[in-house]
C-alpha cells in the first residue's frame, strides 16, 4: 500500500520502531519463567493502521503492553519517533514515561479501568485535558466523542461501574480517541459490542485514518481487519509469523487463522 | 489629697504599736524571711528585664490560703518597706473581706501605712482590677494571678506551652480567638484578654476587665503579676508596649455602653458593675467617692479613658454572618530545585530504632531514595512494618533522628538537607511548605474546635491575621472538600470519620504547600466513604502542582492516586516503577505476593 501522507512513494516516516523485543513472566511462586515475546521486530509508519492477529496467548496484548510499559520487556528497544527526535521507551525513566503516556500516545485497554465515582463525561474530559485541550474545549470534545459512540447524554454522569460491558468499552474507546494523539494502541476495542454499536465504533476507528493517527490494534475478527487495517502482523507463540497486507496474510492459509478466525 | 485615708480598717496600727516596747518594727511577726524576700526580688527583677516572660520562683507558704492572693502578698512583702503607702483592693473595693485581711497582714508585717488613695499609694496590690485613677510614675501595681500561663486553656502540656513561648508560636491562642469570634461575634468576651507584651511574649494580664488592659500599655507604673500557687512571677515595666491580641480587621473592644452613667457619681467613663437593683455603679469605689467629692484629676483620668476601644457595632463580626466562599486565584505552581525537575528528593534515607532492654535494634528504613516532581504523585506501598510510615514521618519531621537527606525545591533551592535543620525550623516548614494527612484525623485536627477553626489554625500559623480572609478561605476549602458550609462552625469531634478526613485534607491544603504527604488517607473508612475521599484527593491533586507522596498498604489507593510507586519491604525499596506496571507485571517476589493478595 502506498503511503498517503508524505506523497513520496516508498519513503515512509516511522512512528514506532520495535526491535528484538523479548519479554517473559517470572513467576516466583512457582519458580518458573514463562516466555511471552521472543525478539519481535516491526515498524509502524505514520498514518498506518497496523492490526495484530493471532490466537490467545500469542503475545499480542503483551506486545502492546510492553510498548506502553505496562509490562517491562526483558530486552530490545521500542523507539518512538517524533520528527527528528527519537525516544527509546524501554530506557525512559518512569517520570518521563508517565508524562508521555496519555499525551503523546494513547492506550485503550480491553477493559475500562475507571476510578470510582467518575462518570463517562468526566473520564473522557480528563483524557482530553491530558492531551492538552483547554478546559473549555475538553468538555465539548468529550461530549462529541461520547455521542459518536452512541453514549447518550443521560449516561454521562452515571458512575462508570454501573454501565454495561458494551457501554464501558465504548466509554473507554471514547477516552482513547478524543483529540487523538499521534499514536494509538487499541487492545480489542470492539470485542464486547453488538453489531450496531460495533459499526459506530468502527466508524470512529476508521476516521482516525483521516486524522493522521497511527494505530496499532488487536482484533479478533477478519472482517474488521479487512475493513480498517492497512497491514497485519500475525503472531504465534511470541513471534511474528506473518507480516503483510490483510489480503496477503489472511489468504495465505495460516493454520492458526482457521482455528481462531473461522 | 487623701480624704478617706484613716477610715480604713486595719490601717490604724497605733494601738498595736503602743503595746510593743522599743522599735515597733523589731517585734513584728516575720511572715517572710529575708532569703524568701530575696528570692522573690530576684524573680521580679528577671521579670522586669524580660517583659511578659514568666519567671518561676520559690513560692513560700503564706498565712493565707493559696488562691487568696498568696502570690501578690509575697511580692508586696518582698518589695515593700516601712516607708511605703500600701493600697489593697479586691475588684476595685477596699472593703472586701479579702482586701481587708491582706491589708492587715501587709501593714502589720511591713510596718508601713495603708492608704485608699491611688494618688498617694506607692504599692497597690489588687485582685482583678487596675485602679480607675492614674497611677503615678514610681508606683507599683501588684496583681494577684489565678492563672499565669496564657496558653493553659488551649494547651494542656506544660512543655508545649514553654516551647510555644520560646518560638513565639501563639497560633493556638489566635485559633481560640477565632473560635470565640465565630461564636459570639465580639472580640474579647471575657476578663483577662490575652495581651502581647513588647511584641514578644503572650501574657495573661490576670482577669482584669478589657477596660483595664489599655492601662498596662505605656503606663507610668510598674506592674508585677504573681501567681503563688503556680510559683510564677512576670512583669510589665513602665512604658512598655502591651497590646490586646486581635485580628487585623476585628477591633478589640472594652466594656462600655453609650449613655450609661454611675448611679452614685454620674460618671460615664469608668468601668461599671451592675447592682442587684439593675443600677450601674463604678467598680472602683474610691474613684467614685473622689468624683463625688470633686477631687479627681479630670485631665489625667480623661487621658486614661480607652475611647479608641469603645465598641463600634459597624466593625463587629456578625456571629451568624453567612460565609462567602469566593474564588481565589489558582494555587501557586510547584518550585523545583534549579536545574532539576523535582520538588522533593529523598536520598539514602535511613532510620534505625535503637534496641531497648531485650529487643535488638530495628532498621526501619535503609537507603531509601526517590524524588517527586510538581504535579506528580509517588506511591509507597508495603505491608505493615515495612517502614513506609517511618519514611513518611522522617520526611515530614515527626521523626527527627535519621540519616541521609531530604531536600525540597522551595527550601534553599533544594540544597538544604531538611534533616540538618532544628526542630523549630522543621515545624515552620510545616506551616507553608509541607503538609501531611494522617490516617487518623485526630492526629491532624483539633477535635475540640470547629472545622473552620481547624483550618484557621493552619492559616494563622502561616501568618494570616485577617479574620474575614481566614473565614473566606476556610469556607472555600470546606466547600471544595464537600463539607456543607452550614457545618463550618461545628465541632469536628462530632463529624463522621469521612467528614473528619475531608476537613483534615482541607487543612493540609489550606496554605498551598509544595509537598503533600498522605499516610493511609482512606484506611479506616468504609468502602463507599473511602471511594469518595479517594475521588476527592484525585481531583485536588489534578488541580494543583503538588509533589505528593502516598503511603498505603492498599494497592487500589496507590493505583487511584499515583503514576509511579516504590515497593518497600523490611525498610528497603525492593522495586520501583510505573504504578500500573508494578501491578500488571511485578518482578520482585514480594511485589508478586502483594499483587496476588490484592487480587484475591
Amino acid at each position: 500500500m502506498e503511503d498517503q501522507n508524505t506523497g513520496a512513494p516508498g519513503i515512509r516516516t516511522p512512528v514506532l520502531e520495535v526491535t528484538d523485543l523479548s519479554m517473559s513472566f517470572t513467576l516466583h511462586a512457582i519458580n518458573r519463567s514463562v516466555p511471552s515475546l521472543d525478539k519481535v521486530s516491526f515498524t509502524l509508519y505514520e498514518g498506518e493502521h497496523l492490526a495484530l492477529a493471532g490466537s490467545s496467548g500469542a503475545g499480542k496484548s503483551s506486545l502492546l503492553r510492553c510498548v506502553v510499559r505496562n509490562y517491562l520487556p526483558d530486552s530490545g528497544t521500542v523507539l518512538l519517533h517524533d520528527g527528528d527526535r527519537v525516544t527509546d521507551l524501554t530506557a525512559l525513566d518512569d517520570r518521563s514515561m508517565a508524562r508521555l503516556r496519555g499525551r503523546d500516545f494513547g492506550y485503550v485497554s480491553q477493559f475500562l479501568n475507571a476510578p470510582p465515582r467518575q462518570g463517562p463525561l468526566r473520564l473522557v474530559t480528563n483524557a482530553a485535558l491530558r492531551r492538552g485541550l483547554s478546559a473549555a474545549d475538553a468538555g465539548d470534545a468529550a461530549a462529541e466523542s461520547l455521542l459518536k459512540l452512541g453514549i447518550e447524554e443521560r449516561l454521562w454522569d452515571v458512575d462508570c461501574s454501573v454501565l454495561s460491558g458494551g457501554e464501558r468499552q465504548r466509554v473507554n474507546l471514547a477516552a482513547g480517541t478524543v483529540s487523538p494523539p499521534r499514536l494509538l494502541l487499541l487492545d480489542e476495542p470492539v470485542s464486547a459490542l453488538d453489531p450496531a454499536n460495533r459499526a459506530l465504533a468502527l466508524d470512529v476507528i476508521e476516521s482516525l485514518h483521516h486524522q493522521d493517527v497511527s494505530v496499532l490494534a488487536i482484533y479478533h475478527d477478519m472482517g474488521i481487519i479487512r475493513r480498517v487495517a492497512d497491514r497485519v502482523l500475525l503472531m504465534e507463540n511470541g513471534v511474528i509469523a506473518a507480516d503483510g497486507s490483510p489480503d496477503e496474510v489472511l489468504s495465505a492459509g495460516h493454520a492458526v487463522l482457521d482455528e481462531v478466525y473461522a | 489629697m487623701s480624704i478617706i485615708d484613716n477610715t480604713l480598717t486595719g490601717s490604724d496600727t497605733s494601738a498595736l504599736e503602743a503595746l510593743l516596747p522599743g522599735d515597733p518594727y523589731e517585734g513584728r511577726p516575720v511572715v517572710m524571711d529575708e532569703q524568701a524576700k530575696r528570692e522573690v526580688r530576684r524573680a521580679v527583677l528577671s521579670g522586669i528585664c524580660v517583659p511578659g516572660y514568666i519567671v518561676p520562683f520559690g513560692s513560700r507558704e503564706m498565712p493565707v490560703a493559696r488562691g487568696w492572693g498568696s502570690g501578690g502578698l509575697q511580692v508586696t512583702l518582698a518589695i515593700g518597706g516601712r516607708s511605703d503607702l500600701v493600697k489593697v483592693i479586691d475588684q476595685g473595693d477596699e472593703e472586701g473581706v479579702n482586701a481587708v485581711n491582706l491589708r492587715r497582714l501587709i501593714v502589720g508585717t511591713l510596718g508601713s501605712k495603708a492608704t485608699a488613695d491611688t494618688d498617694d499609694a506607692t504599692i497597690v496590690q489588687s485582685r482583678h482590677r487596675v485602679p480607675e485613677e492614674w497611677m503615678p510614675g514610681g508606683s507599683t501595681l501588684v496583681l494577684q494571678v489565678p492563672q499565669s500561663e496564657p496558653l493553659r486553656a488551649v494547651e494542656k502540656s506544660v512543655y508545649e506551652c514553654k516551647r510555644r513561648h520560646a518560638e513565639g508560636d501563639y497560633a493556638k491562642m489566635w485559633v481560640a480567638l477565632y473560635e470565640r469570634l465565630s461564636l459570639t461575634g465580639i472580640m474579647g468576651a471575657g476578663a483577662g484578654h490575652p495581651v502581647m507584651v513588647h511584641d514578644r511574649y503572650l501574657m495573661a494580664p490576670s482577669p482584669i476587665p478589657r477596660w483595664d488592659i489599655p492601662r498596662l500599655h505605656q503606663s507610668d507604673q510598674l506592674t508585677i503579676l504573681s501567681h503563688g500557687r503556680d510559683k510564677k512571677i512576670y512583669a510589665v515595666p513602665p512604658y512598655t508596649k502591651v497590646e490586646p491580641l486581635t485580628f487585623d480587621d476585628v477591633p478589640f473592644e472594652v466594656e462600655h455602653t453609650e449613655g450609661v452613667a454611675c448611679a452614685k457619681c454620674g460618671s460615664t467613663e469608668s468601668f461599671m458593675v451592675e447592682t442587684k437593683t439593675h443600677e450601674f455603679i463604678c467598680s472602683d469605689v474610691q474613684f467614685c467617692l473622689k468624683v463625688r467629692a470633686g477631687v479627681v484629676d479630670a485631665a489625667r483620668h480623661d487621658a486614661l479613658v480607652p475611647r479608641h476601644y469603645y465598641p463600634d457595632p459597624s466593625k463587629r463580626v456578625r456571629a451568624a454572618a453567612p460565609v462567602d466562599p469566593s474564588l481565589r486565584p489558582a494555587a501557586p505552581s510547584g518550585v523545583t530545585a534549579p536545574g532539576t525537575d523535582w520538588s522533593l528528593k529523598v536520598e539514602g534515607l535511613g532510620k534505625v530504632f535503637p534496641g531497648r532492654r531485650a529487643s535488638s535494634e530495628v532498621v526501619a528504613a535503609a537507603d531509601i531514595s526517590f524524588d517527586v516532581a510538581p504535579g506528580e504523585a509517588l506511591g509507597v506501598i508495603g505491608e505493615s512494618g515495612s517502614g513506609k510510615s517511618t519514611v513518611m514521618r522522617v520526611i515530614i519531621g515527626d521523626e527527627l533522628e535519621a540519616t541521609g537527606g531530604v531536600y525540597v525545591g522551595a527550601v534553599g533551592e533544594g540544597r538544604t538537607n531538611l534533616l540538618s535543620l532544628t526542630a523549630p525550623q522543621r515545624r515552620r516548614l510545616r506551616t507553608n511548605i509541607m503538609s501531611v494527612v494522617y490516617q487518623n484525623p485526630a492526629l491532624g485536627l483539633d477535635m475540640n474546635i470547629s472545622a473552620g477553626g481547624n483550618i484557621a489554625d493552619a492559616l494563622i500559623a502561616a501568618g494570616w491575621r485577617s479574620y474575614h480572609q481566614i473565614r473566606r478561605r476556610a469556607a472555600e476549602l470546606l466547600e471544595r472538600v464537600e463539607v456543607p458550609l452550614s457545618r463550618v462552625d461545628d465541632v469536628v469531634g462530632q463529624f463522621s470519620g469521612g467528614m473528619q478526613q475531608r476537613v483534615q485534607i482541607a487543612k493540609a491544603l489550606a496554605t498551598d504547600p509544595q509537598v503533600l504527604l498522605l499516610d493511609e488517607p482512606t484506611t479506616g473508612l468504609d468502602a463507599s466513604v473511602a471511594a469518595g475521599v479517594l475521588d476527592l484527593l484525585r481531583e485536588l491533586l489534578a488541580e494543583r502542582e503538588l509533589a505528593v507522596v502516598v503511603v498505603s498498604h492498599d494497592f487500589s489507593v496507590i493505583d487511584a492516586l499515583t503514576d509511579r510507586a516504590v515497593v518497600m519491604k523490611q525498610g528497603r525499596i525492593v522495586e520501583a516503577g510505573l504504578t500500573d506496571q508494578l501491578f500488571a507485571n511485578p518482578h520482585h517476589p514480594y511485589t508478586q505476593q502483594l499483587v496476588a493478595a490484592a487480587r484475591s
